[in-house]
């Protein structure tokens, strides 16, 4: 009994929850606890409605403290804390208790035993809120300035927006020129548009604007600060080292296309390309069609080379996404050379999506076969006599072998991520199954990464085309616009806090810090620790290193975790 | 932002609250511009918000969703409306746009509403609720959907119901009718009595204008109107002897005077007294009624029943004072009457004009009705009566001679049976009593001896209106012809009751009394005239909303306030019958009106008793329940008395208003598919076919059956098949394009089906399967882990059998081919996006491009998504392209960013 006033929501989720939990149950048995002022039920807590209703339940009933028993923290902990500053309760006040992953969903099968763990949770929140005390956001400056890492389309594209928002920009390239992959490429899907001038024009932009730098050949090496004052060093071609101070990096260093392994589809056999070895070789624009000298009258396209593949095999299971459509191009930028070539796809699904249809159906009407493998029996490559030999076993012709003898064989290979361990490391980047930057979610923050402040972006973060990637690099834009734009970014003051009374300076927390928030203070005669609180994520290592228990993470001190722990053991009622 | 810009009401406009909208709305609010987003919707959160979960994560969409619904909301620097719509975006000289907008009626006021729900609750009307793609009903008077953004209540109205439209008294039947149906009688009197008094009369006597424009006339038959409200009324009147309400509590202190105590008296005075004026009627006869009381034949119009509706006036303190004839408008001013109200309707009269008239024997309709009505109808026991006249007075005469023992009535008028204004069915009824009709004469003259009648001459009438329709008969006097007559009866036309006031108000050439026609205001200041004395003959409706129109001036008029400009109609525009018959012709089933039914006529003639037998309840509400609701909303306002805030507001109107931008973002979003426009999947005929989105509500947390059932009989489907590639990849539609997000959704809802019916079969039928998203490969393996059966092969047609299940005809492209049947229990059509086409007509003409497939066109799709044609205007995820969830997100804060750096400049660049 602590004489606070809690108020209490618990949420149904539409029926997330309240099929597996009996809401109303918990609702009853935790209003009774001591210093639950108010406990209501609610078919969506997140809804605008009951947030209205808890803002006033806040209001009417003045409390100090809210729960409310949902999801997980990670969805809506900031929903609810900007409901409680609204309400005029310090959003530190306020706590989230996970009841929907961490029980209804895990605990389907056992209505009673998970509405018994929904009243154990439900209770250590109170403990915790109990023993809240109001803190204060943490105001940090956020410099107009952005490491853009990647000099390909999607690094010049948004270059380019980010100095038009008024924004510094800093674009770290590591190879000797600017353009990537683009810059290689002729006529692109589906406006035919052709790369090598799309990247010149923006290249040109860019040198054009005073408020970009461009450094060639150079490669980022470490990062530290935080969000809005990130310190970046870069090493130069010229292996010198340089110093930025910047608010936002923006990641976008593309993708690598697939290499075959030799003899992976008769790689490696005269006359045996891949989807950009024959893009270049058509870039040329070179008539009639050939390769090495010999006349191509007929070409066989093997679709989802390295991709699609089984995990038993890689780890590239994903579909590159824009191989098909590309390819469905390609085949009618050859139709247009020389209408007489002679074109068959083996493909496994064509997967010309959205408008890209149209390409799809451009290629079959210029005459284009489609013949389907499965994944499980594959077509061979061989050659025979110095001719290439295609054997399919076509599933449309209820899996009839078709021996095709074209001039080229062209693998239409996908991307794959690029090998970037050092700069993964120096931004602490998460990457997916899939070897790509991984997003803080796919669906809705597809740009955003976990680290605060930098932004995965184009074909770092999964296949794309040039469109796709561009809108990719522009989204990132407008994410970094968001956060620095306005000067200034509010930080969670959920951090360490040391007693100075306690603290002996041992330098254990130091050494478990891993954000180099910690560092020695003179305190009248001794030294103890200081805790940045820009620097520090509050995460919590340093707090169980500490002997003297004089290291605590504000909003879970000791004496809160202790108590959330007696609640959990409590019998539930 | 810079000072260098044009000074906008906000930076942007966001048009279209979807995910799409949402995001670009809260980056941009983020970056500190001020934006302003509209929505045509009652709630933001467009069609994510109706997902069950989203692919590939699987996360719950709502839960997804609200988070940014609340935000934008809530946002400083956002401003949201709802139920609004741009109507015209025009770019300005300086670079900026100058918007119109309209805030469409939701006739609930969002600032009082507080989301309770209890107007749900009390709603009598159940629609198709669109929100679970018309899985469901929903009410009227509704909130969108659980999670709605704002949580407020908003009430649909089409229109007005033709029913309700047509009534001259202002009588909403649509309302009482919901209200029987509903089972809620009382209120259903009620409802009727707030809009006019004579509840019971009008039960017994009116003819039911509204019934001949009842929708249901299209199909097989109108709704017996006047017999459901006779039933409500005879029903409320056997339980409620006495008014359940006495005098309002305020009174304000002004009199007024109404002369004459008939219908329009009556309402007037009903009205009047409601507001609490302190109301004296005056009437010459010993009872009040007017024409109801000494006009209509009892057969028709029970006196106790008049008696009965006259109490629901009096009861408000209203005075009747009898046998009180007023002749002078001035004595009223003397005796402190603030304004007076005539009514005094008309009087009989009408002579033939032609030889023998004066003979005994030969009677006015008029005055021989009000002998019969005062109880000392004449001797006609066995005597041969003739009626001339074609009208409703010359029914009830020739009827009422029959009841008082005439041995032959014999009815002539100039009219031809499709011209006399006599009703139908009144004209049948007569016939089958025995009065026997003869049309197209005229007379002559009437015969007599002894100055007593023998006989009418007739001549042959060859026609009775002129081309200007005006009443002007000829005749041919080569063809005459004479009948026997002890009695002749003259109801030729009634004359208005008015002469006593020439010298005090302007009266019109026949003698009406000359008004405003909007206000009944009279020549002389503060005197107000309706009903018969100022329309003529009219029906007992009419004069009902003469007598309530004039209380509404006399009101204004009295409280000093103006009554220019002033309407005192406030009907919402007429819903259209044969577009309502039509919707309702796919949908309802035939269902034949219920009969009035009648006494014998041998056994009517036997005496003035009612001879109309009421609806028995379940009648009445059978009949109730073949209602349409064709304006949706009844008016019934159960709503009005429900709502604890006084949020209702039936009476709001659309609202425009105009504001200036300096940017516009369009995330008008797609327009779903309609399955029917392939009727060979048999979407729309066969219960088990149901499409993509109704699968996703069919499996969403706030689902409309709480379960995974088949709508035909609700059992739990076990072998479900989902056909993708219905609307899209397909030229007889009109859309060659793929609509990039079936495979997935439906792979989405084959995993989220055998979560909760682990052991049914699911069945793709696909062409490719389209998983290229990051993660979707992936999450396609996972569905094919789960066991779904993918079947390439395009499905051409489906058949029901008698089970509800399906026959599902598919051409199978890689097993043994040919032409398959599969059985399936439920048949999910997965139905593709087409654009919406809706922002092409905001802008001057043509100047918003279009590419090939309608979509907003990107101008430089790969380095500026989202730009347009116009400067300043960008489009936004949908608009410009099909997109999945990402994407459009993607595609939201890349235009986002465009928009920011576009403002930053200052604009458009000169």
């Amino acid at each position: 009994m602590t004489g606070r006033r809690i108020g209490v929501v618990v949420c149904q989720c539409g029926g997330n929850i309240s099929d597996y939990v009996d809401t109303e149950k918990v609702r009853e048995t935790i209003e009774k606890d001591a210093d639950v002022v108010s406990a209501q039920v609610q078919m969506f807590a997140c809804s605008d409605a009951a947030q209205q209703d808890a803002i006033r339940e806040i209001r009417e009933k003045k409390l100090d403290g809210v729960v409310v028993c949902s999801c997980s923290p990670k969805l809506h902990t900031a929903t609810f804390r900007a409901m409680a500053e609204r309400a005029g309760l310090n959003p530190y006040q306020y706590t989230q208790v996970n009841i929907r992953e961490q029980d209804s969903w895990a605990h389907t099968h056992d209505r009673g035993g998970a509405t018994q763990k929904a009243i154990h949770l439900a209770r250590a929140g109170v403990a915790r809120t109990a023993l809240s005390e109001p803190l204060e956001k943490i105001r940090v400056e956020t410099l107009p300035a952005v490491v853009v890492v990647g000099g390909g389309v999607a690094g010049l594209r948004a270059a380019l927006e980010l100095s038009e928002m008024g924004i510094s920009v800093h674009l770290v390239e590591r190879a000797e020129e600017l353009g990537g992959h683009v810059a290689r490429w002729g006529n692109l899907f589906p406006n035919d548009k052709v790369g090598r001038e799309l990247v010149h024009g923006l290249i040109s932009a860019v040198r054009a604007r005073e408020n970009i730098a461009v450094y060639l050949g150079a490669e980022l090496l470490e990062k530290s600060g935080r969000l809005g004052a990130f310190q970046v060093k870069l090493r130069t071609r010229s292996k010198e080292t340089v110093e930025l101070t910047v608010g936002s990096i923006v990641v976008a260093t593309g993708f690598e296309p697939y290499a075959p392994q030799a003899g992976e589809f008769g790689y490696g056999l005269p006359g045996v390309v891949t989807l950009p070895e024959f893009k270049e070789l058509l870039a040329t624009g070179a008539r009639p069609l050939a390769y090495q000298g010999r006349p191509v009258r007929s070409i066989a396209y093997v679709y989802c080379v390295g991709s699609r593949e089984s995990p038993d095999r890689s780890g590239r299971t994903y579909c590159s996404r824009y191989c098909c459509s590309a390819t469905s191009h390609i085949a009618t930028v050859v139709n247009g050379l020389d209408p007489s070539v002679r074109q068959y796809h083996l493909f496994r699904d064509i997967r010309t999506y959205g408008r890209y249809e149209a390409l799809y159906e451009k290629a079959l009407r210029g005459g284009s076969v489609y013949l389907r493998y499965s994944e499980e029996d594959p077509p061979s490559v061989t050659s025979s006599d110095g001719q290439l030999v295609v054997k399919v076993k076509d599933r449309l012709l209820a899996g009839e072998e078709v021996e095709l003898r074209p001039d080229l064989v062209v693998l239409v290979t996908g991307m794959t991520p690029r090998e970037n361990s050092e700069l993964t490391q120096a931004l602490k980047l998460p990457v997916g199954k899939d070897g790509f930057f991984r997003e803080v979610h796919v669906k809705l923050r597809p740009v955003e990464t976990v680290m605060d402040g930098i932004f995965i972006v184009g074909a770092a973060q999964g296949p794309k085309n040039v469109a796709e990637s561009v809108a990719s690099a522009l989204a990132g834009v407008s994410k970094a616009g968001a956060l620095l734009m306005k000067g200034y970014v509010n930080l969670d003051p959920l951090v360490a806090a040391v007693d100075p009374n306690l603290c002996l300076w041992c330098e254990e927390c130091l050494k478990a810090c891993p954000y180099g928030a910690v560092r020695p203070v003179e305190a009248g005669d001794k030294q103890i620790a200081e805790v940045s609180s820009l620097l520090c994520k509050g995460e919590g290592a340093c707090v169980p290193a500490c002997p003297k228990q004089a290291i605590s993470v504000r909003g879970y001190t000791n004496e809160q975790v202790t108590a959330m722990i007696d609640a959990l053991a409590q019998e539930a009622a | 932002m810079t000072d260098a810009a044009p000074k906008a009401d906000y930076d942007v406009l966001v048009v279209g609250a979807g995910i799409g909208g949402m995001e670009s709305a809260l980056t941009l609010g983020e970056m500190g511009f001020k934006v302003l987003v509209v929505e045509k919707e009652p709630s933001v959160g467009g069609r994510m918000i109706l997902l069950s979960k989203v692919f590939p994560t699987l996360d719950c969409a709502s839960c997804i969703s609200t988070p940014k619904m609340a935000a934008v909301n809530n946002h400083p620097n956002v401003r949201t409306l709802v139920s609004s719509e741009v109507d015209r975006i025009v770019p300005r000289k300086d670079g900026g746009f100058d918007i119109e907008l309209t805030r469409k009626p939701t006739f609930i006021d969002p600032a009082k509403c507080t989301g309770c729900a209890l107007c749900e609750a009390a709603c009598t009307v159940a629609v198709p609720d669109e929100f679970n793609y018309d899985l469901s009903a929903r009410r009227a008077a509704h909130i969108a959907f659980p999670q709605a953004v704002p949580k407020k209540a908003v009430i649909t109205r089409r229109g007005s119901s033709p029913c309700s439209f047509s009534c001259p008294a202002g009588v909403k039947p649509h309302g009482y009718i919901s209200l029987v149906r509903a089972g809620k009688y009382d209120e259903a009197f009620r409802q009727h009595l707030e809009d006019a008094p004579l509840v019971g009369v009008l039960s017994r006597a009116c003819y039911a204008p509204c019934e001949e424009s009842c929708s249901r006339k299209e199909l097989e038959g109108a709704l017996p109107i006047r017999g459901i409200k006779r039933f409500m009324a005879d029903r409320y009147y056997s339980t409620h002897a006495v008014p359940e309400y006495g005098p309002p509590r305020e009174q304000n202190g002004k009199r007024v005077a109404i002369v004459g105590s008939g219908p329009g008296g009556l309402a007037a005075g009903f009205r009047l007294g409601q507001l609490g004026y302190a109301v004296t009627i005056f009437e010459a006869e010993p009872e009040p009624g007017g024409i109801l009381r000494w006009g209509i034949p009892a057969y028709r119009l029970p006196k106790e029943v008049l008696a009965r509706d006259v109490a629901n006036v009096t009861a408000l303190g209203v005075r009747i004072e009898t046998g009180r004839k007023v002749s002078s408008i001035a004595a009223l001013r003397d005796q402190g009457f603030d304004a007076v109200f005539l009514a005094t309707g008309d009087r009989g009269g009408r002579k033939l004009q032609v030889p023998g008239e004066e003979l005994s024997g030969v009677q006015d309709a008029v005055e021989y009705l009000h002998r019969i009505n005062e109880g000392h109808p004449p001797d006609l026991a066995g005597k041969a009566v003739v009626v001339i006249g074609g009208g409703n007075v010359a029914i009830d005469s020739a009827r009422s001679a029959l009841r008082l023992g005439a041995r032959s009535v014999k009815m002539f008028c100039l009219e031809s049976r499709l011209e006399m204004p006599a009703h139908p069915w009144e004209i049948r009824e007569a016939e089958e009593e025995g009065v026997v009709l003869t049309n197209s004469w005229g007379v002559g003259q009437v015969l007599g001896y002894d100055q007593r009648v023998f006989g009418v001459e007739l001549v042959r009438c060859t026609s009775v209106f002129d081309e200007a329709h005006r009443f002007r008969p000829t005749f041919d006097l080569s063809v005459q012809e004479t009948v026997p007559a002890d009695v002749v009866i003259t109801a030729i036309g009634l004359a208005p009751n008015t002469a006593a006031f020439a010298g005090e108000v302007a009266l019109e050439r026949n003698g009406t009394i000359k008004v405003d026609p909007e206000t009944l205001a009279t020549s002389a200041p503060g005197v107000f005239a309706g009903g018969d004395a100022v329309t003529g003959p009219s029906m007992i409706v009419t004069a009902i909303g003469q007598g309530k129109r004039a209380a509404f001036f006399i009101d204004r008029f009295l409280r000093g306030e103006s009554t220019e400009g002033t309407r005192f109609d406030s009907r919402l525009p007429k819903v259209d019958p044969v577009q309502v018959a039509a919707e309702a012709h796919e949908s309802a089933s035939p269902r034949p009106p219920v009969p009035l039914r009648r006494r014998p006529a041998e056994e009517r003639i036997g005496s003035f008793q009612t001879y109309e037998e009421a609806f028995t309840e379940d009648q009445a509400r059978d009949s109730a329940n073949r209602c349409l609701d064709c304006g949706v909303c009844s008016e019934c306002r159960e709503c009005v008395r429900a709502c604890p805030a006084d949020a209702i507001d039936l009476g709001m109107a659309a609202r425009h208003e105009a504001v200036t931008v300096r940017s516009v973002a369009l995330a008008t979003g797609f327009s779903p598919f309609d399955a029917k426009a392939k009727p060979a999947l048999g979407f729309g005929r066969f219960a088990n076919v149901i499409n993509g989105p109704q699968m996703d509500r069919i499996l969403a947390p706030t689902r409309p059956y709480n379960a995974v059932v088949r709508p035909s009989d609700g059992k739990a489907p076990s072998n479900v098949a989902f056909v993708l590639c219905v609307g899209s990849r397909d030229e007889q539609v009109g859309n060659r394009l793929c609509s990039r997000v079936c495979c997935m959704y439906s792979m989405k809802q084959a995993q989220l089906l055998m979560g909760s019916l682990p052991l049914a079969d699911v069945t793709i039928y696909y062409i490719d399967i389209r998983a290229f998203g990051k993660g979707y490969e992936e999450f396609y393996q996972q569905t094919k882990g789960m066991s779904v059966y993918f079947q390439k092969g395009r499905v051409s047609r489906i058949e029901e059998t008698d089970g509800h299940d399906l026959l599902v005809h598919f051409e199978d492209v890689e097993g043994g081919g040919g032409h398959k049947v599969a059985r399936h229990d439920l048949v999910v059509l997965s139905t593709g996006l087409l654009p919406n086409q809706g922002a092409f007509g905001l802008f001057p003409s043509g100047t918003l491009e279009r590419d090939a497939a309608s979509y907003v066109h990107e101008v430089d799709e790969e380095l500026e998504p989202g730009a347009t044609s116009l400067e300043g205007v960008f489009a936004i995820g949908a608009a410009t392209a099909v997109r999945d969830i990402p994407d459009t997100i993607v595609h939201a804060e890349a235009a986002s960013a465009q928009i920011a750096a576009y403002l930053r400049r200052g604009g458009a660049t000169a």
